[in-house]
């Protein structure tokens, strides 16, 4: 199904550049950057992380509690408690966190004596987001809790774009949400693709990654739902691409073929070329073998002169979050009329022969794209629009 | 090299084939079967990259070694000989 | 949506064959407890040969879904943008501990990466699609006890989309130490090692148990099992026979005596695969079964205290259509829909 666009109504975020879009957009502009040695819980890894100063608490998983911040200022922005009786709402989030048990004190006081206080497996239990967001406001539609590992934010948005296509639902409050954890902190320092400094993505000395935590929503519908409901909005999502590198477990593809896939499989729904597109929210991680892999894509799909980013280095790498929170930004860029430099990077790397934006620029076209990479070997892309 | 150093590399060896084995879940070969000159990726046995950091793990955890630059690693690493070589090396530099 | 492939592992072996063989023998005993998939299970030379170093999980899913693929015999062609959807409600929790052991016993700075990088959910998928070299779009998603009809929302989207004409949708779990003592403080587990699924009790009993079920689904005929219908579409008044999907793992099952006078025959077979989040994988693919051989097979345990008409015989049936249904512990029906044409 070609050709269909579907309005995006509502949107939030929050993470470490900030807890709703104005704190966000100050910090793109004053180029702030706040990482720094994890204090959330105990740790001997020194790497910066990108934390949230998450001011309310709901006693959930602190994933949930991160997506409620994000979902309540979508739902606001979309009027979404005024009509939800009128209308089947789906709820689709990424994460990867929130889906697994892996709560470290619990599993040390198990192992210890055999015994160990349910309360964090409860909170688990309560916290699957969909479900738990779908309760929270007594939505009635499909839910969907997406574990695509690092991809996962931006194919929740897909699976509500094919929800919509499919009329399983009229409206969907879909993208990502993920906390720091020792899990992960752990377990990228020992792949060897954490960075003992802030990142800096597509630089040729980058080192790694730093993680980080937050979650980025949107709400979209069905264009003739909008319409109904005085919702007419000027921003849409186009297209989605998903594709599988069937290459190796935590590597991607080096050819970018799989990349290079999903993002004209997006181009394709989106009926546009490459050269619609005005710019591109990179997955940018500050890995070697990631930015390598996307800067080769973008040189071929797009020749030299596209204008790409990776926010990563305002918000550190959020896991099952940043495809929702990179939507938000690609969107925002769309709406503002311009995208922020790609902080972290300085030099350029030759092997890539492209720069992402050193500073400010402004959006001129229509068209914007925001692309996803994941362990496993999955790649999603997805095209955003202004009118 | 010294007789004590001769027989530490070949306990170091013995010990690094074992864990190759056990560690990497490498079900088609036995310890004992591994060459001392056998290339440890691409080829020979045949790892990849997550098999590199794995033994990055293995070798701290089990020799207390550390390796500071990964772009060290391919020579460190080309073969079962290379990386003992390594081990020693590092392990009397403590 | 075209039942074209199945695939199924579970404690008492692999293949649909098995599950017929487990079906005609009927009700068997847990050993330790739990219907656990033995080592054995997992020896699937031509699959394992690829995932030395995957964990359980992984393997788990492998073997299912690979089950499935070959059983549906697809043109290459129709290899195409396969699409893969896979639902867990737990993922691989004890590649997760194992990990966490790892961090506690040897600090987070030498904690595995091979262990962390199958702690993921989708780690599992990665390697079916690396086995079939399928790069069609590929989804592990995570929904407690709807894990498995979600997926097949999802399904039913892309197909709809026309994303993908032929995908793999699939659910597994595991069992194991942690999730065993979690189990036992949470929920009833049965003291005689029997699931009653007729009991529909506020607080039943429960035999957990692992394993996996993958079906291969298609927008394009021929049908070679049978169809399935799910949400708005399932409104046909009359079915054959009623599996319900019973087995304590959800909580509250007074919900189903609400079905007592809708249907004219029950069944469950949720005692031959142990007690899932996701069991409503296992109990549609004895269904499919049923109407593929068209034969019913003898519920595994009889107990019946509401006394429902209950699929007391193991004989050959003309079936047109079966239902499947599952209620969540706050009384959301989900119901799926098979039938023959």
């Amino acid at each position: 199904m070609s050709g269909l666009k579907f309005p995006v109504t509502g949107i939030g975020i929050i993470s470490a550049c900030g807890n709703n879009i104005n704190e966000t957009l100050i910090s793109f502009q004053s180029l702030k950057r706040n990482g720094k040695k994890v204090s959330l819980f105990d740790s001997k890894i020194d790497c910066p992380v990108f934390e949230v100063n998450l001011k309310t608490s709901y006693k959930n998983m602190r994933t949930l509690d991160l997506a409620l911040e994000a979902v309540k200022q979508a739902v606001e922005e979309s009027k979404l408690l005024e009509v939800r009786e009128n209308y089947r709402i789906g709820v689709c989030i990424g994460t990867t966190i929130a889906s697994q048990l892996n709560d470290i004190n619990f599993y040390r006081e198990y192992r210890k004596s055999g015994e160990a206080p349910i309360d964090s497996v409860n909170r688990y239990l309560n916290s699957n987001l969909a479900d738990a967001i779908s309760k929270y406001y007594n939505f009635d539609g499909p839910k969907c809790t997406v574990a695509n590992a690092c991809s996962s934010g931006t194919d929740a948005i897909g699976i509500g774009l094919s929800w919509l296509k499919a009329d399983m639902c009229d409206i969907v409050i879909c993208g990502g949400a993920d906390e720091l954890n020792i899990v992960p902190l752990s377990g990228f320092f020992s792949l060897g693709v954490m960075s003992d400094e802030l990142c800096k993505p597509f630089d040729k000395n980058r080192k790694g990654l730093n993680l980080g935590e937050g979650a980025g929503i949107i709400v979209i519908e069905k264009e003739e739902i909008s319409k109904k409901r005085n919702m007419k909005s000027k921003f849409y999502v186009n297209g989605y691409g998903l594709s599988c590198d069937a290459y190796h477990l935590t590597a991607p593809r080096p050819d970018g073929s799989g990349l290079s896939k999903a993002i004209l499989k997006a181009l394709e729904e989106a009926e546009i070329k490459p050269e619609d597109i005005s710019f591109i929210n990179a997955h940018g991680t500050s890995t070697i073998d990631n930015d390598k892999t996307e800067g080769l894509v973008f040189k071929n799909l797009f020749g030299g002169k596209i204008d790409f980013l990776s926010t990563k280095g305002y918000t550190g790498h959020t896991l099952g979050a940043a495809g929702g929170i990179e939507a938000v930004f690609t969107i925002l860029g769309l709406k503002e009329g311009w995208i922020p430099a790609s902080i972290g990077f300085e030099n350029i790397d030759e092997t890539i022969g492209l720069e992402p934006t050193r500073e400010r620029r402004e959006v001129k076209g229509k068209y914007a794209l925001s692309t996803s990479l994941a362990f496993g070997g999955n790649n999603s892309a997805l095209i955003f629009s202004r009118e | 090299m010294s007789s004590t150093n001769e027989e530490k590399l070949k306990e170091i060896k013995t010990k690094l084939k074992e864990l190759l084995v056990s560690h990497l879940n490498l079900t088609n070969i036995k310890p004992s079967e591994i060459k001392d000159d056998e290339i440890l990726f691409g080829q020979g046995l045949g790892l990849d990259s997550l098999d590199a950091v794995e033994v990055v793990v293995l070798l701290q955890r089990h020799f207390g070694v550390k390796v500071k630059d990964m772009n060290e690693g391919q020579k460190i690493f080309y073969s079962i000989d290379t990386l003992a070589r390594y081990i020693l090396e590092n392990i009397d530099n403590k | 949506m075209n039942v074209k492939g199945v695939g199924i592992l579970f404690n008492r072996g692999k293949g649909i064959e098995k599950l017929e063989n487990s079906l005609l023998k009927g009700f068997a005993l847990p050993e330790n407890g739990y219907y656990k998939i033995s080592q054995e299970l997992f020896c699937d030379e031509l699959i394992l040969k690829n995932m030395r170093r995957a964990d359980d999980f992984s393997k788990l899913v492998a073997i299912a879904a690979i089950d499935a693929f070959k059983d549906a015999q697809l043109d290459e062609t129709d290899k195409e943008d396969l699409g893969i959807i896979f639902a867990t409600s737990f993922g691989p929790h004890p590649t997760t501990f194992k990990f966490l052991d790892d961090i506690i016993s040897f600090g987070e700075k030498e904690a595995s990466p091979t262990t962390f990088s199958h702690s993921v959910h989708n780690a599992a998928v990665s390697y079916v699609s690396n086995l079939i070299q399928n790069r069609g779009p590929t989804i592990t998603i995570t929904q407690f006890v709807e894990s498995f009809y979600q997926a097949l929302i999802l399904a039913k989207s892309w197909l709809t989309e026309k994303r993908c004409k032929n995908i793999l949708v699939g659910a597994a779990d595991q069992y194991g130490e942690v999730m065993n003592y979690i189990c036992n403080k949470k929920l009833k587990l049965a003291k005689d090692g029997k699931i009653k699924p007729f009991s529909f009790k506020k607080n039943p009993d429960v035999v957990p148990g692992e394993g996996a079920v993958f079906l291969l689904i298609s927008s394009e005929e021929p049908v070679k099992y049978c169809k399935i219908e799910i949400g708005s579409d399932t409104k046909k008044d009359f079915v054959d026979l009623c599996i319900v999907d019973t087995d304590g793992m959800s909580g509250n099952e007074e919900f189903y005596l609400s079905l007592k006078e809708k249907y004219p025959l029950f069944a469950s077979y949720t005692p031959i695969f142990g007690s899932m989040l996701t069991s409503m994988a296992f109990s549609l693919v004895t269904g499919i079964l049923m109407l593929k051989n068209q034969k019913t097979y003898s519920v595994p345990v009889e107990e019946n205290p509401h006394n429902i008409p209950l699929c007391n015989k193991t004989e050959s049936k003309g079936i047109n259509s079966i239902a499947c249904i599952k209620y969540n512990c706050e009384g959301k029906q989900m119901k799926i829909l098979l039938s023959k044409q």
